[in-house]
């Protein structure tokens, strides 16, 4: 435990230093959320529910964690022999996974309070209307894009590899979320899409629990789904070196 | 097994896929001393070392580290050995302390970091980032995390490879500095000067063989004592064995129809009267005596990189 622990503790530090994956998981998002705040006045007078806009900054700050940091760093490691090394210490390399994991899912803990907390405190957003459900909703939205984030890191042999990977999903997936076709903007024919991909389903089900509602039944099987079938494949197929 | 001997390896082989990395190792390796594993690139030597350490799984022969087997006794094994790899690196912007510390978590009974920091000349570079230390001080960190763990054995791999001559010369008394500090050293290198300034003991690998193991001195008298003759027979040999059984013979091979045959300073005389009572004078028959460099390289068998002199 303690192991994991010192490990946590170093690879946060790491990850802060990382100036350029600071802005994309941070800034981001809350350049999102303040610009489009100010242009829109997000008081859904455009027919555009409130709960769209924090909702789409979370999930593209989450997704950038799970499809771009994340693996960009096992793959990094692993590249450049850091697994290797470790695998010859009395510590188990996993734990080094574990550490990566805790690190992320702490992230996105953060961007989801300071998305929050700006929104109501700056821009009088709404907040959830039921915290239970929302955290529900953004755990099974984390845990499924960091479970994608694990497949991609411990597949592709370098972290070029894996920014490239990361970014080609990362761009189809905010476009079939609907963050550029909020609601009823989407046209229908694809709209099933929002409905199956990790992001549109983690992003609808964010909207969801601002009105009180559970997430619906397609979306927790659609991110449950991912989750179970990239990790299953990432356990089989993880390369530490 | 007598008590000191710390690595025992025995008929070591590991193949990846058609490729043979070791064809066939036995060594075993004293406590207290250097010993070195020396050999051209691609000889086997790191191959042989990842297979004390563990990291390899052989596909036949034993290895054992304190009568322990690497792959099985994992937690036991990675406390014993430290392990400084090649091409293993640390993340960019790990600071050197950060990277000692985190690694003396790892360890039941670690060495304080600030003293091996010190020890290792590292204190003013302690809070540079990984990417932005030098060559000599990387590999020097390097050294630092293989010892944080108080192993009884350091396995140190091509550890002056890339250093220019100084930082060379300094890495070598640190060697020495940690040899006599108690812990036994499994040294890598292409260099030969490397091997003959710090090793007590050194095994010649080539072609995934020993083709030699001694102290220094021992096989500077072997390579002295050996000779080496060259001829062809004016018939078939009906039988390799009429040489090979010969005792001053050590090797018999063949390159077209010329035969060289090596062994001790008794083989002229032994071979050709042997050959004559056959009714099979040798014709064009050469000795040749090797310097003590080229014994060396004859001993390893085939051109040897990076040999300075």
């Amino acid at each position: 435990m303690s192991q994991t622990l010192a490990l946590t503790r170093i690879e946060t530090k790491l990850f802060v230093r990382e100036w350029s994956g600071l802005f994309f998981v941070f800034a981001l998002p809350l350049g999102l959320l303040t610009i489009f705040s100010l242009l829109g006045g997000n008081d859904g007078s455009d027919g555009i529910p409130v709960s769209f806009l924090p909702s789409m900054a979370i999930g593209i700050g989450i997704g950038i964690l799970g499809l771009g940091t994340l693996p960009m760093m096992l793959a990094g490691y692993r590249e450049k022999g850091v697994l290797r090394r470790l695998s010859t210490t009395p510590v188990r390399p996993v734990k080094l996974l574990i550490a990566q994991l805790l690190l992320h899912l702490a992230a996105a803990a953060l961007v989801i309070v300071l998305i929050l907390g700006v929104g109501s405190l700056f821009f009088d957003a709404a907040l959830p209307g039921s915290p239970l459900r929302f955290t529900v909703a953004a755990l099974l939205y984390c845990v499924s894009q960091l479970a994608l984030g694990l497949l991609i890191g411990g597949l592709v042999p370098t972290a070029k590899a894996a920014s490239i990977v990361g970014n080609v999903l990362l761009f189809p997936s905010m476009f079939f979320a609907g963050v550029w076709t909020p609601g009823d903007l989407m046209p229908e024919s694809i709209r099933w899409l929002r409905d199956v991909t990790p992001m549109g389903a983690g992003m609808s089900s964010l909207q969801d629990s601002w009105s009180g509602g559970w997430p619906d039944g397609v979306h927790v099987i659609a991110m449950l789904a991912v989750t179970a079938v990239s990790i299953g494949v990432a356990a089989r197929f993880f390369r530490w070196e | 097994m007598p008590e000191n001997d710390l690595v025992v390896v025995q008929n070591l082989r590991k193949t990846y896929g058609a490729t043979v990395a070791v064809d066939d190792v036995s060594l075993t390796v004293r406590e207290g001393e250097i010993f070195g594993i020396l050999g051209p690139n691609g000889a086997g030597k790191t191959t042989t070392v990842e297979s004390i350490a563990g990291l390899r799984s052989p596909d036949a022969g034993t290895v054992r580290v304190i009568g322990l087997d690497p792959r099985t006794r994992r937690t036991e094994i990675t406390s014993l050995i430290g392990v400084q790899l090649q091409a293993s690196e640390l993340p960019e912007k790990i600071r050197a302390r950060e990277a000692l510390e985190l690694y003396a978590s790892f360890y039941p009974s670690p060495r304080d970091p600030a003293e091996l920091l010190e020890q290792l000349g590292l204190t003013e570079v302690r809070e540079t980032q990984f990417a932005k230390l030098s060559g000599g001080q990387k590999q020097r960190l390097s050294i630092a995390l293989a010892l944080i763990g108080n192993p009884r054995v350091a396995i140190l791999d091509e550890l002056t490879t890339g250093l220019d001559p100084q930082a060379r010369r300094d890495t070598w008394e640190l060697v020495r500095q940690i040899r006599d500090a108690g812990v036994t050293i499994i040294l890598v290198t292409h260099f030969m000067e490397e091997a003959e300034y710090l090793c007590d003991r050194i095994a010649i690998i080539d072609k995934g063989r020993v083709v030699a193991l001694d102290t220094l001195a021992g096989l500077v008298d072997a390579a002295r004592s050996e000779q080496r003759i060259t001829f062809r027979l004016p018939a078939e040999l009906p039988d390799n064995a009429i040489l090979t059984s010969l005792p001053a013979v050590r090797t018999l091979t063949r390159e077209q129809d010329r035969f060289i045959a090596t062994g001790t300073d008794e083989l002229l005389v032994a071979v050709v009267t042997e050959l004559a009572g056959r009714g099979l004078a040798p014709i064009d028959l050469h000795t040749e005596h090797t310097t003590l460099d080229d014994a060396f390289l004859a001993l390893a068998g085939r051109n040897f990189e990076g040999v300075e002199r």
